[in-house]
């Protein structure tokens, strides 16, 4: 069997960076807007 | 037709779809690295595939979804089905970068190259570039109406793609594998690996459905506040 398990190991580590990196922009942006909104009332 | 501002005031609970969805995404990476067994010739870069092809299938889901959407605004002109296709368009994004990094991962092992200017992934970098563009020109345009128009048209143009991406390993002379599972004569897997594909395939659209959630939630937000400061 050959021994690649490194490019395995960079697409599930570089995959998981993305999802989770998405997912934190998304509730960045989201509290961004609350505190824009509390600036508002 | 407009949320009020109240309507779309955030929530501080955690959504339950996205407590799902970060449960089924560690499993199913959990059960590809431990529990699921390296193929004989390919070795362990044959498990980049359980990654690669649910991404593949989302990036179509998502922009799928995004052209429907689209269509329905044209018709119905509400800004709901703007808000889904813009966010759908993102994730969308998202999981074809995922699949474009993944690929070459895979390719340079087994191809003995990160690259080649085959059919499907030339196809599949189009893909990628056609809803940058159409991100990028949602920022570019002023006026919802516009914006929502233009992208609609777009998005729609856009999805043409996914039929050639899916169909050009029968209409092309290309590198890329054939499908090992969605053919008439029935998947070539042994089981063990079959039920890690298919986990991996439910939950990685349970995480588009958790990401476009919050995504149309932060959208329906951003519109309520463009409306209470316009007054």
């Amino acid at each position: 069997m050959p021994d690649n398990a490194i490019y395995y190991r960079l697409a599930y580590a570089a995959t998981l960076l993305l999802y989770a990196g998405y997912a934190l922009s998304l509730a960045w942006r989201r509290a961004r807007l609350a505190r824009r909104r509390g600036g508002h009332v | 037709m407009t949320d009020s501002p109240s309507a779309t005031a955030p929530s501080r609970r955690l959504d339950p779809v996205a407590m799902l969805a970060a449960l089924a995404v560690v499993a199913a990476y959990t059960r590809a690295i431990w529990f699921t067994p390296p193929e004989r010739i390919q070795g362990f870069a044959q498990k980049i595939l359980y990654v690669h092809a649910p991404a593949a299938w989302v990036a179509f889901l998502a922009f799928g979804l995004t052209a429907l959407a689209g269509a329905g605004w044209l018709f119905l002109k509400d800004e709901r089905l703007d808000r889904f296709a813009e966010s759908s368009a993102e994730v969308g994004v998202v999981f074809t970068t995922a699949v474009l990094v993944t690929g070459p991962l895979w390719g340079r092992p087994i191809w003995g190259t990160w690259w080649t200017w085959d059919a499907r992934l030339t196809l599949t970098l189009f893909l990628w570039f056609v809803y940058v563009g159409y991100l990028v020109l949602r920022g570019a345009v002023d006026g919802r109406e516009s914006r929502a128009r233009a992208s609609a048209v777009l998005g729609i143009l856009g999805a043409l793609l996914i039929p050639f991406i899916h169909l050009s390993v029968y209409l092309f002379r290309t590198l890329h594998p054939m499908p090992v599972v969605a053919r008439p004569e029935g998947p070539t897997m042994p089981p063990v690996m079959l039920t890690t594909f298919f986990f991996c395939f439910f939950a990685f659209t349970l995480l588009y459905v958790a990401l476009v959630r919050a995504r149309v939630a932060y959208a329906a937000e951003r519109d309520a506040l463009e409306d209470a400061a316009r007054g």
